[in-house]
């Protein structure tokens, strides 16, 4: 139990900075990085236990999402600087190692079947973006909520 | 010739200022709180000037003056366009008062300025003496004026925008994010119209500023990797700029800084390599021996990754190959005997995260979002065919491994 809290916790937390490493992302975002790749990893988990992958990676994508528009507001730097790195854990890499071995030892059936989960899961990632990315930019400014209902019809 | 711009001992040049204004007290009141220029030809003082900064974005020429015997050989109009270039950073408006003589009128109509207003009767309320300029009493203060942004022009601030665009595209910054930089500089240093079309690997753009001054850029940026780092500073300096902190010398200065920045150590990379393919390979179902294979094989990938940028070999070579030596050091790990592995999976799913596309994939998504439909699907053609490498390369070398262990897979 607590080997598997660890290992959700501390496995993403580590990926995520490393993937930001590797795109030289600056120091000052590795933490704000890791901790959007690790919530974006425990709503996969926590969702797939009730659910398929793809609706699991479509949560876990709204989330980081979510979060990396939050941060990028508050940190005043580009968004694809968290995006990467909370994307990372949710990319299908194992459905393609599986497609590609199933297709090796000639399961074709089961090749087929993990392909198109991989297309399943990026379409949900995708989807999951794409919802997310176009909620207007004022809403993730404090701004907006502090002003008055009034106010904030004026915005629009 | 060359301008000083004097802090201390300003009084020195006394002399050289009554030329322009001869009451000493009315020369006292700016003459502390602005900024002194000398021009000097052959280590000697010719014309002097004096700017005062005003509120919004304005300037006052108080005072320019040149030696009685140097008139008229183009010293002081030489001083007026360093002035104007100087200020045009932090001010959009230069004023200037003088008498209402033609002909200092027309020195200052030539160097740009226009009329602005009139402060009447102020040289007979200030001034004790009467004041004569070719045979008139100076009565009202004519004030002209010149907008400096004048003195800036399209090319260098198009060429600027097109640099920013290029740094930025080139490190994997989205689209959207170019075109607003590029719209936001442009705007900054008032090029009225500009229209930008943008795409993965290209930038064009044309400004138009006044009647008939047009210019038009076509940039090619190839694909290279990514540096966030870079995009970070780009989009800060962006910032900057737009809010009028920073001229556009001073921006390209910081641009090219910018540009310098280097990655990550190899070493680093490498290592961090090894690290993100340990934790995914365990969050994907490697046990611990396995999880630190993956992390050995993680960091040999990087490597050969490293390699492959150097020499500048194709995304094919690299990816194919890479999916290759994961795959072949994975059996070999199986194959060594003690360590407890006896799965493949869970080390060649960790170890092939370095070579996912994670940029272009994100990037690819989010120009799709944006209705940016041509780099979006370039972009995503190149993620796509990136898995398909890797695939291949996995898939291959495991094949192989296939027929000499006669069908038994691990």
């Amino acid at each position: 139990m607590i080997q598997g809290l660890v290992a959700n916790l501390i496995c993403p937390f580590l990926g995520s900075v490393a993937f930001e490493i590797l795109f030289n992302v600056p120091r000052r975002y590795y933490v704000a990085g890791g901790v959007t790749g690790t919530a974006g990893w425990l709503v996969y988990i926590w969702i797939e236990g009730y659910s398929s992958a793809a609706m699991a990676s479509f949560a876990g994508a709204l989330v980081v999402v979510f979060i990396s528009r939050m941060l990028t507001v508050k940190m005043k730097c580009p968004i694809t600087v968290f995006l990467i790195s909370g994307i990372f854990p949710l990319v299908p890499g194992a459905r393609v190692y599986y497609t590609a071995y199933y297709l090796v030892t000639g399961q074709t059936g089961l090749a087929g079947q993990s392909g198109l989960e991989a297309l399943k899961i990026a379409f949900a990632i995708v989807l999951g973006i794409v919802l997310v990315v176009s909620i207007p930019r004022e809403v993730f400014q404090g701004q907006y909520w502090k002003n008055g209902r009034r106010r904030r019809q004026k915005l629009k | 010739m060359e301008i000083q711009q004097i802090t201390e001992g300003k009084r020195d040049y006394m002399d050289m200022l009554l030329l322009a204004d001869p009451q000493e007290d009315m020369i006292m009141k700016y003459l502390d709180q602005g900024d002194l220029f000398v021009l000097y030809d052959q280590g000697q003082a010719v014309t002097v000037a004096v700017v005062v900064l005003l509120n919004h974005r304005k300037c006052e020429l108080k005072n320019i003056a040149t030696m009685p015997e140097v008139q008229r050989k183009g010293y002081g109009r030489y001083m007026i366009h360093f002035l104007c270039e100087h200020y045009s950073n932090r001010c959009d408006l230069m004023y200037v008062g003088t008498g209402n003589s033609e002909a200092t009128l027309g020195f200052y109509r030539e160097c740009g300025f226009v009329n602005s207003h009139i402060v009447a009767g102020f040289f007979t309320d200030n001034y004790r003496e009467p004041i004569y300029e070719d045979g008139v009493r100076l009565v009202d203060m004519v004030y002209l004026k010149k907008r400096l942004d004048s003195e800036i022009d399209v090319k260098k601030v198009v060429d600027l925008a097109v640099e920013a665009g290029q740094v930025l595209l080139k490190n994997g910054a989205e689209i959207f994010r170019v075109e607003e930089t590029m719209t936001r500089i442009c705007k900054r240093f008032h090029v009225d119209y500009v229209d930008t079309f943008i795409i993965s690997h290209a930038i064009f753009i044309t400004a138009e500023k006044g009647m008939n001054e047009v210019y038009t850029k076509v940039k090619h940026v190839p694909l290279s990797g990514a540096h966030l780092g870079i995009v970070a500073e780009v989009n800060e300096l962006s910032r900057e700029i737009s809010a009028g902190h920073i001229g556009i010398d001073a921006a390209w200065e910081r641009l090219r800084e910018i540009e310098k920045i280097p990655g990550k150590r190899g070493a680093y990379q490498v290592f961090a390599a090894g690290v993100g393919s340990a934790a995914f390979g365990y969050l994907l179902g490697a046990n611990l021996q396995e999880s630190l294979a993956a992390f050995f094989i993680g960091c040999l990938l990087y490597v050969w990754v490293l390699f492959g940028k150097r020499m500048n070999m194709s995304k094919i070579i690299v990816n194919m190959v890479g999916g290759a030596l994961i795959t072949a050091l994975a059996i070999l790990a199986v194959h060594i005997p003690f360590l407890g592995i006896s799965r493949l999976d869970g080390m060649i799913i960790g170890a092939i995260m370095p070579l996912v596309p994670g940029l272009a994939f994100t990037n690819a998504i989010r120009e799709i979002a944006d209705s940016d439909f041509l780099s979006g699907t370039v972009r995503m053609i190149d993620a796509l065919l990136v898995f398909v490498y890797i695939a291949v390369g996995v898939g291959t070398t495991l094949s192989i491994y296939n027929s000499f262990t006669g069908g038994v897979m691990i």
